[in-house]
């Protein structure tokens, strides 16, 4: 155990942001070299269905330990050794988290409450979660969200013919 | 057929009410999009693009072209008027067009700003009917060899507009043609990388990618802050003035020959992939200032420094438009969402789509002519939509677009899959670029990993043979100049200190010329002896001073 300790102290493998995301395409690398294996081989003097993604793959595992080995001489960040790092990361990206869970719920719950509804639930939410909670602004952002999902909803459907998904609860037949 | 009897049979193709009514409202959309900061030109057309999809091909293309010729205008409103660019592609606007305005004449600065955009534009037409039909000629003499070498310059040059970050620009367009490879291979049609998710057997759609990867994650990021949230669009500002017509129309046709260079240049830098109007208007800012007699007044409200940029970021979209036409090649992300428009009306581009859909084609070159007569004349109106525009918060516009692109995306095929890769990527886009990344190569990477498989495969269907990737001389001039390309941004940081930069120039038109003199017939051949004679005279110059800094020369 002492023995790895010392190694892994001597390397002193500096893990800033550039050498985090060398290694995670790395990962990738791998998995998608291991998954290739399985791809079949050339058939009838045509090119095999693994030969251009590892074309791709060859370079950018090349160039992504160089970027590893880039990162290691490049000065550690104080975000790698602060003693917070996740709640000044947190409200950094707090505000687009929330809408991409808000886009994920309006995706999720689409067989059921469909386009129009859950466009509406989706449009209000994401209003209120960037502008405000506050009475007057919840009645501005449902006025928006009527206006423009209704709105969008009837030249999508009605003007191009396009068939948007009704959901469950609008369903007719 | 001549030009004239392509642009005959397509006229009347175009030049229906209903296409003029589109076009006009795409010209003004446009405007407006341009004009609100943050909001770029290909968002525009992004959100354009899923109203085109019950149009007929001219339609859609003559819509999207308006919108791309009225985005590229629209930038200088707020430029002049607020100091803030509405889009990239006007920055250098702001530095003579806002002086100007703030000394009492903002109607004249308008007026030279959108007289120079039309002039830029109408030239860059011209350019784009009579050089697309000829360069889709050198395109046909292309194998798929020289095709997939095409594209691997295309990424290279791609990836080192990133400059510093080169690194991770080529990364960025490895990944992006990684994920073009999820999905069914080219040749068989098998299943590839789905990992047992049976949906992911179909890949991934181009469009719904870029959208995520592009309008997604870009939008999010403007939001990242309940400041940056609650931020008007185009701050307090903006105010409506009256556009100074006539004046105007006099200083620029005064200063025709900045027009007719800046222009040029920015047609020129169309051309190249990925290097768009955001390069161009600063270059040619940068040649008009070099060149005028009055370089001491730009700055402080230089009439050549508003016409300059101008002119060359509408030029631009032509330059863009000759390689999309000509070789059914996306340079850039506008044009990589007008191929993908075309490819939803099943129009196929490629070296023979000029004479094989002569009236699709040369109705979108006049389409291009004829938006910027559209945008000189509805500048006026729409500066006081933008005005009123610009006092709508940014959270607001981006829930409703938001919405907006999921419903745009999910027309394309109304599948609800498309809509879950719009999500994905829109995630994988905000990362991408908050760690730095840039998007572009990625998109054109998506865009053109299958081009470049379908290519590939050919090649290995005629032969097995790698050598002919070098023995082809159209391969082995765009192989060689990607290699230049990677080395371009070292040369660019070090031109005026290290030695070696010296002998960039030099080098690449040797380099270059082997090919070239490859190439059949008497004026190639001929072309590249020029070229080694120069890169010779250079080289022996460069030798002879070597010890004088670079900076000197």
């Amino acid at each position: 155990m002492k023995a790895v300790i010392l190694i892994f102290s001597e390397i002193k493998m500096s893990l800033n942001r550039d050498a985090l995301i060398a290694v995670f395409l790395l990962l990738i690398c791998a998995v998608m070299f291991v998954a290739s294996m399985n791809l079949p081989a050339a058939m009838f003097g045509q090119m095999s269905p693994a030969l251009w993604p590892r074309i791709i793959l060859v370079p950018l595992t090349l160039l992504s330990a160089l970027l590893l080995i880039k990162s290691q001489r490049m000065p550690i960040e104080p975000l790698a050794h602060s003693s917070e790092p996740t709640s000044g990361w947190w409200e950094q990206n707090k505000i687009p988290i929330i809408c991409f869970a808000l886009f994920f719920l309006f995706l999720s719950t689409m067989p059921v409450a469909g386009m129009l509804l859950g466009g509406l639930l989706y449009v209000f939410l994401t209003l209120c979660v960037l502008g405000g909670w506050e009475r007057r602004k919840l009645l501005l952002h449902a006025a928006i969200s009527l206006v423009f999902v209704v709105g969008m909803w009837a030249i999508f459907t009605q003007l191009l013919g396009v068939l948007l998904p009704e959901g469950e609860l609008l369903r007719v037949y | 057929m001549g030009l004239f009897e392509n642009l005959a049979t397509a006229a009347p193709e175009l030049f229906t009410i209903k296409t003029m009514i589109l076009m006009m409202i795409g010209t003004m959309a446009g405007l407006v999009a341009g004009a609100i900061p943050g909001f770029t030109i290909a968002m525009a057309v992004v959100l354009v693009l899923p109203f085109t999809f019950s149009m007929s091909p001219v339609e859609g293309l003559a819509t999207m072209i308006a919108v791309y010729v009225g985005g590229l205008s629209g930038g200088l409103m707020s430029g002049i008027l607020t100091g803030i660019p509405g889009t990239p592609s006007s920055v250098a606007t702001t530095f003579d067009g806002y002086p100007m305005a703030r000394s009492g004449k903002p109607g004249l600065a308008l007026g030279i700003g959108v007289w120079s955009s039309f002039f830029g534009g109408v030239i860059a037409s011209v350019v784009l009917m009579v050089v697309a039909p000829q360069l889709a000629l050198i395109g046909l003499e292309f194998q798929p060899v020289d095709y997939f070498s095409l594209i691997l310059f295309a990424l290279t040059v791609t990836a080192s507009m990133a400059g510093d970050q080169i690194l991770k620009g080529l990364i960025a367009a490895l990944l992006g043609l990684l994920i073009s490879t999820v999905g069914s291979d080219v040749v068989f049609g098998l299943p590839r990388f789905t990992f047992g998710v049976d949906a992911a057997a179909q890949g991934f759609a181009f469009l719904p990618v870029l959208v995520g990867l592009f309008a997604f994650s870009r939008l999010l990021g403007d939001v990242r802050t309940s400041e940056k949230a609650h931020q008007r669009l185009g701050g307090d500002e903006a105010h409506a003035v009256h556009i100074d017509y006539l004046g105007s129309a006099r200083e620029v046709l005064r200063r025709w020959g900045n027009v007719v260079r800046s222009s040029l240049i920015g047609v020129f830098v169309g051309v190249l992939p990925a290097a768009g109007s955001t390069i161009s208007n600063i270059l040619a800012y940068d040649q008009a200032k070099k060149t005028s007699k009055e370089s001491d007044k730009f700055g402080k409200g230089a009439i050549d420094g508003i016409i300059a940029p101008e002119s060359a970021n509408n030029a631009t979209a032509g330059g863009a438009l000759i390689v999309m036409m000509a070789l059914g090649l996306p340079g850039d992300i506008m044009t990589a969402i007008m191929l993908g428009a075309l490819l939803i009306h099943d129009v196929i581009p490629s070296p023979s789509f000029i004479t094989d859909e002569p009236q699709i084609a040369y109705s979108i070159f006049l389409a291009f002519f004829v938006a910027n007569f559209m945008m000189l004349f509805m500048q006026s109106f729409t500066l006081r939509a933008f005005v009123h525009v610009t006092k709508v918060k940014m959270y607001m516009l981006t829930a409703v677009i938001l919405f907006y692109c999921s419903v745009g995306i999910f027309s394309l095929n109304n599948v609800t899959y498309d809509m879950w890769t719009l999500f994905i990527f829109g995630i994988i886009g905000f990362v991408i670029r908050a760690l730095g990344f840039p998007i572009v190569p990625m998109v054109l990477g998506v865009v053109l990993g299958g081009i470049a498989e379908a290519r590939l495969s050919q090649v290995f269907a005629r032969s097995d043979d790698v050598l002919v990737f070098i023995s082809r001389p159209w391969s082995l001039f765009f192989l060689l100049l990607g290699c230049f390309s990677l080395l371009f941004p070292y040369y660019q940081k070090h031109m005026k200190t290290a030695p070696w930069a010296r002998f960039f120039v030099p080098a690449l038109l040797i380099v270059q010329s082997v090919p070239v003199f490859m190439m059949p017939g008497v004026v190639r051949p001929s072309v590249a002896l020029i070229m080694v004679v120069t890169g010779g005279v250079m080289l022996a110059y460069r030798l002879k001073y070597r010890n004088a800094a670079p900076a000197n020369e």
